[in-house]
């Protein structure tokens, strides 16, 4: 992506010159003809550039441009010492510029007919030559010719068609007067011509002849192949730039010359629209830059943190995404229709809130809990009728919520899934640690650093990182004390177990308490008392990965190694306190089953006495209205599920809040305010500014995910909350990373561990959407409330609406597809075509490796053969030497040069041998002494820069596009 | 009240706290308690016992074993700040490259560091040892003299840094300080520095050494060469002496002058 930009951007100032060249092109005279001396000198210096550079075809060819520059540059100066001669003819040679047209046309004409071997084309370019829109079109196809892809061929090309179009129907007739005026003298018509061209640029390429045109257009060409190629090239920066400077000039201003009259004014206005569309684009890439949410914050944060923390923010960012959908799915299909065709508050039972709640439904404490009126709200499950349809558009409200719990799920399946998969496409191709260190040395560093700390940060990281590959590849060979590290580590993973089950232990022991709380009755409890699960849960979540982190020193792992472990570790606690929660909330729903049961049986004689009541009285007047808020209800356990759900979500954002206050931010503003009067270095010493913690963000924000799918079903609200939650946190951890945070000492690339998180977040989506299906499956829906009170099973609503809103052939079909005999069968496929994809993904994986392999071997051929061409072209060359001159000195330059060359040779093998697996042969060294003495490097020259430009070497180009993939895969979220 | 699960959940950053910071525990131990409760029992002073056990252990006239001998004592008796024997071995190397003729040492203790930085000077070289505690420098003399170095190479200065620094031109008619070392209040490194800056003592290329940069910590100095330019610096990373676990730097400074 940055080299597209790059590459944008450079077209854009090539085209941009071509445009300024043009414009040059109306200057003065003088200020030509001075620039035309300094070309000329420059054109020399590149001349023997172009000498010294010795490649095969290229060289040919810049050889032929050199020689065709010779001409002009010839011409020029004749033309230029001409200029002042005739600058007092000025006005007869303008005058006679109409009349010298043709004749200078005709000129040509007999030019190219004298050249008889290719004449039918030149015939065919000559008469395009005085179409007057075909300069472009020939350049255009030149290019083409050449397979060169510069930009404006592609604006050019759709003229092109058209242009062609016009020139086959002038052909004929120009043709004819061609040969009508060939038989005009041609003596004098050179130097006329030339005098037009030095009075009137437009009109210059007339003078030249064909051939000349040709070579003049080739030359073009090559300069901007060379253009092209010139990234690839193996040469010095200041060489490069030189060159290209050199080229562009000459490009610039040949191009613009060739055109003439109404032509050049064309193409002066395509170039300028394409610089605009260039520019338009570039904007317009801008603008849909700032249209990403955060970019610019995530961009600023990368450049000083580094890609691993900026990836955390991407992460944030896309989580941001899904929840959004979430949200949008469960507020547009549940919550609003609901809470504006449902029936209103107060009307039935479920949704007013009871007698004798009422009194405290709106103190905050209560609201805070989500009792009260938040209670009997759309926010919880409680609230929702089980009324069919709703409202004058018939919504299906009950079927609408089973299916978006059932989408929103489906839905985070299939992203989470699809991400994953497209990461492991990117991250598959560079994975084999066997160029450990090369890897590390060309692909270390982190390109979108832009703050010198983070710089020196990650400078030193790379250093250690040598060392401890040094280290480690020392290690690996002498084991010391393999027992004593064997112990420390089973020792360690025995204290992180210990820690994991009292952690359990406490929370299951906490929920067990509260449940007694609950039974007792909350008011008499303190709000400590009534918070302990969830302060209890944050508090564990917070400080075992201390501990944990401090346990995993006694292990002597390697930093990455070390850094999955301790993810493993605190996925394990996560997990475990969550799953205990839920274990202690599943016994929670027994007991209000329980409740429930008791509670009707009650109702039933509560409704009978209400009924004998009003029998007993024997009015007739209206029956007993009783006030919703009186009737006895039950303890609708889905309710309290999705409070509880609620409940952990907002105690976990706060506990992450005021962690980032109190330990970022106020330990930041104590380090910084107390240095000034402390006895020790707080910055750089003991408590020092903190890191941002990415793998402990990344967790917190996985299981914040899985809460929210686990709890989702029971209180819509959820996602609602989540995204404001997501929200804030990005603007205050933006803000909290970049104010009070320092650069991580051990700066990583983030690259590696994306997928690792993907697949974190796969496990606890699975994880969390199983109790949820579990109840939804297995336990039957309270009876008075919720939009399936009095069905058995919740999705028996599936059932119910197939049965009486599609036509009866459409259940009989579902009921025929849920018959097992069916279902197995097409299991089985399923598991079948599994099967068969994950083998054939297999072997394309080894034909992968085969092919790499190949490469290699292929590569070290070719590497071989060139050398040897090279050793026989040199020897050859000294031979030949030796023959014309065969004086003591040149003969001992000879003698030894072969064995300074075969010496060459077997370090470069040796090299070689060392770099074997990293598929790239070292630079061949340089002589530059030697150099003159004989020319043998030049063939290894060649060979060099031929590998450049030709880059079918397989290691040098794999690495870079892994690289640049595994940034977009970072971008992708 | 706060309940019981809730302190429970607070036991593993207490472990934690207890873990990472058990080097500083274990420093404050024998810095601070074995120290009060041994003036207790014995009646001498730190560096009196430490004088006693180097007496009865070391070679007189030979630094090398009265060197061991601290060390000894210091890693496995009490704990005395001195230099180490890992960064002396760094402050040795700069020593033998720097080859110093004359020497100003700021904060002598009990002589360790003299012994040291004496015992690599060069022929003909002189040390200005400075330390401003009567009973220190005392026993810092002992120790000198037991190592064999007499006054013509050891000059021992007993007054406040502050006080000797801008009579060393005129009273100890110094002409130039090639090597300085400090090792004295953390908070004097700076207005000492400053004061050298001052009586223009120091010369381009005098080189100046200041230990335990990191740890007890000179923040203002170093954020002063930092930003004043007149030095090439850099921080010689490595622990507190006898301790493993505690970062400490040593900073070395070369005086390049006003450019």
């Amino acid at each position: 992506m940055t080299r597209d930009s790059l590459i944008t951007s450079e077209n854009d100032v090539d085209i941009g010159l071509e445009f300024e060249g043009l414009e040059d092109e109306v200057d003065t005279f003088q200020e030509e003809h001075e620039r035309e001396r300094h070309r000329g000198k420059r054109r020399d210096g590149e001349r023997a550039k172009k000498k010294k550079r010795g490649n095969g075809e290229r060289r040919k060819r810049a050889s032929n441009a050199g020689q065709e520059e010779e001409k002009l540059q010839a011409r020029r100066e004749k033309k230029g010492r001409r200029k002042r001669s005739s600058s007092d003819q000025q006005a007869e040679g303008r005058e006679g510029d109409e009349a010298e047209q043709p004749t200078t046309k005709s000129s040509k004409a007999a030019k190219t007919r004298k050249n008889v071997k290719n004449e039918k084309t030149r015939k065919v370019e000559k008469e395009e030559k005085e179409d007057e829109a075909d300069d472009e079109e020939r350049n255009a196809k030149r290019k083409k010719k050449h397979g060169s892809n510069n930009k404006e061929e592609n604006v050019e090309d759709g003229n092109k068609h058209t242009v062609k179009e016009k020139a086959g129907e002038v052909k004929k007739k120009k043709h004819k007067k061609v040969v009508e005026t060939s038989s005009e003298k041609e003596t004098s018509e050179e130097e006329d011509s030339e005098e037009e061209d030095s009075e009137e640029k437009e009109v210059r390429p007339e003078t030249l002849t064909p051939e000349e045109l040709e070579t003049l257009k080739e030359a073009v060409d090559e300069r901007k192949k060379l253009i092209q190629g010139l990234r690839g090239k193996p040469w010095a920066m200041k060489k490069k730039l030189v060159t290209l400077r050199e080229s562009q000039e000459f490009v610039e201003k040949y191009e613009g010359a060739l055109g003439k009259g109404k032509g050049r004014k064309l193409y002066a206005y395509k170039v300028m629209m394409t610089k605009k569309w260039m520019k338009f684009k570039r904007d317009f890439e801008n603008f849909k830059t700032a249209c990403i949410p955060w970019e610019m914050k995530i961009k600023e944060i990368e450049s000083h943190f580094g890609s691993s923390v900026a990836s955390y923010f991407i992460f944030l960012r896309w989580m941001y995404g899904i929840n959004m959908i979430l949200f949008c799915l469960t507020f547009g299909l549940v919550m609003v229709p609901e809470a504006l065709m449902g029936r209103p508050y107060g009307t039935i039972p479920r949704k007013t809130v009871p007698r004798a709640e009422a009194p405290s439904a709106m103190d905050f404490a209560v609201l805070w809990d989500f009792g009260g009126y938040a209670q009997y709200s759309v926010l919880f499950y409680g609230y929702y009728n089980n009324q069919r349809a709703i409202g004058w558009l018939k919504f299906r409200m009950p079927l609408s919520y089973f299916l978006v719990g059932v989408g929103t799920v489906a839905y985070s399946y299939m992203v989470v899934i699809r991400t994953m998969a497209r990461n492991a496409n990117e991250s598959g191709v560079g994975d084999d640690n066997s160029f450990n260190f090369s890897w590390k040395m060309f692909t270390s560093w982190d390109y979108l650093i832009g703050n010198p700390e983070t710089a020196d940060n990650k400078f030193a990281s790379i250093t250690t990182i040598f060392k401890e590959a040094i280290l480690e590849e020392q290690e690996s060979r002498k084991d010391d004390n393999i027992h004593l590290t064997r112990f420390l580590r089973v020792l360690a993973n025995f204290l992180v177990l210990c820690c994991l089950a009292g952690s359990g232990y406490l929370i299951y022991f906490v929920v067990r308490r509260s449940q007694k709380f609950a039974l007792d009755g909350l008011e008499n409890h303190t709000w400590w008392e009534r918070n302990e699960v969830n302060m209890v849960m944050s508090l564990l979540g917070m400080f075992c990965p201390m501990l944990f982190d401090v346990i995993s020193a006694l292990e002597n792992y390697h930093p990455r190694v070390a850094l999955q472990w301790q993810l493993g570790r605190i996925f394990a606690l996560f997990l475990g306190n969550l799953y205990t929660f839920i274990i202690a909330l599943m016994d929670e729903i027994n007991l209000k089953r329980e409740e429930e049961k008791i509670v009707k049986f009650n109702i039933t004689t509560w409704e009978a006495s209400l009924y004998n009541i009003s029998a007993s009285e024997n009015s007739t007047a209206p029956p007993v209205t009783i006030q919703p808020a009186d009737v006895p209800r039950g303890p609708c356990w889905e309710t309290m599920v999705g409070q509880e759900f609620v409940r952990l979500m907002i105690s976990d954002t706060m506990t992450t809040y005021i962690t980032l206050l109190i330990g970022d931010f106020l330990r930041a503003v104590l380090v910084r305010f107390l240095n000034y009067c402390w006895c020790w270095d707080l910055e750089a010493g003991f408590p020092s500014y903190s890191e941002f913690d990415v793998s402990g963000n990344v967790l917190g924000l996985i299981f914040n995910q899985g809460m929210i799918w686990m709890g989702a079903f029971y209180a819509p609200c959820l996602p609602a909350l989540n995204l404001l939650r997501l929200h804030v946190s990005m603007y205050l951890q933006c803000w909290a990373v970049m104010c009070c945070n320092v650069p991580q000492e051990r700066v990583f690339k983030a690259s590696g561990s994306n997928n690792f998180y993907m697949a974190m977040l796969l496990v606890i989506l699975f994880l969390s959407t199983l109790p949820a299906i579990y109840t939804i499956v297995t336990i039957p829906p309270s009876f008075d409330c919720g939009p399936f009170s009095g069905k058995k099973h919740m999705f028996d609503v599936i059932q119910e609406t197939l049965e009486s809103d599609f036509p009866a052939w459409i259940s009989k079909v579902f009921s025929s597809a849920s018959n097992p005999g069916l279902v197995l069968p097409f299991i089985l496929l399923m598991v079948l075509a599994i099967y068969y994809l994950q083998s054939t993904s297999k072997s394309y994986k080894e034909a992968n490796v085969d092919l790499k392999k190949k490469l290699q071997t292929q590569n070290e051929e070719n590497k071989k053969k060139n050398k040897l061409a090279a050793l026989k072209a040199q020897m050859d060359l000294e031979e030949a030497r030796k023959a014309t001159s065969p004086s003591a000195e040149h003969q001992k330059n000879n003698n030894a040069s072969p064995d300074q060359e075969d010496e060459e040779e077997d370090r470069g093998r040796g090299q070689r041998m060392y770099h074997s697996q990293n598929g790239r042969s070292p630079p061949p060294p340089r002589h530059d002494g030697y150099l003159p003495a004989t020319r043998a490097p030049v063939p290894r020259n060649y060979h060099h820069g031929n590998q450049g430009s030709a880059g079918y070497l397989p290691g040098f180009p794999r690495e870079s596009e892994a690289r640049m993939h595994r940034v977009s895969s970072l971008q992708r979220h | 009240m706060v309940s019981p699960a809730i302190a429970l959940a607070f036991i593993p950053l207490l472990l934690t706290v207890l873990i990472r910071c058990r080097f500083y525990f274990v420093l404050f131990y024998r810095a601070v308690l074995v120290r009060i409760w041994r003036d207790c029992v014995t009646g001498l002073s730190r560096e009196e016992r430490a004088y006693q056990y180097v007496l009865t252990h070391a070679t007189p006239g030979d630094p090398d074993s009265i060197l061991e001998a601290f060390d000894v004592w210091c890693s496995k008796v009490e704990f005395i700040s001195t230099i180490g024997p890992k960064k002396g071995k760094v402050l040795d190397r700069m020593l033998m490259e720097q080859s110093p003729l004359t020497v100003l040492e700021l904060g002598s203790h009990c002589g360790y560091t003299t012994v040291r930085i004496a015992r690599s000077l060069p022929l003909g070289a002189r040390l200005y040892s400075v330390e401003m505690d009567q009973r220190n420098a005392a026993i810092a003399e002992k120790i000198i003299r037991l190592a064999g170095f007499d006054d013509d190479t050891v000059e021992l200065i007993v007054n406040p840094s502050d006080e000797v620094i801008p009579r060393l031109r005129s009273e100890y008619g110094l002409e130039r300080l090639d090597f300085v070392f400090m090792d004295h209040w953390k908070k004097c490194y700076l207005p000492d520095l400053q004061m050298l800056e001052g009586t223009g003592l120091l010369g381009k290329g005098s080189m100046i050494v200041a230990d335990n940069v990191l740890f007890p910590g000179a923040p203002k100095f170093l954020r002063y060469i930092r930003k004043c330019g007149l030095y090439e610096w850099k921080v010689h990373r490595a622990t507190l002496e006898y301790s493993r676990g505690i970062r400490d730097g040593m900073a070395e400074l070369v005086f390049q002058g006003i450019k």
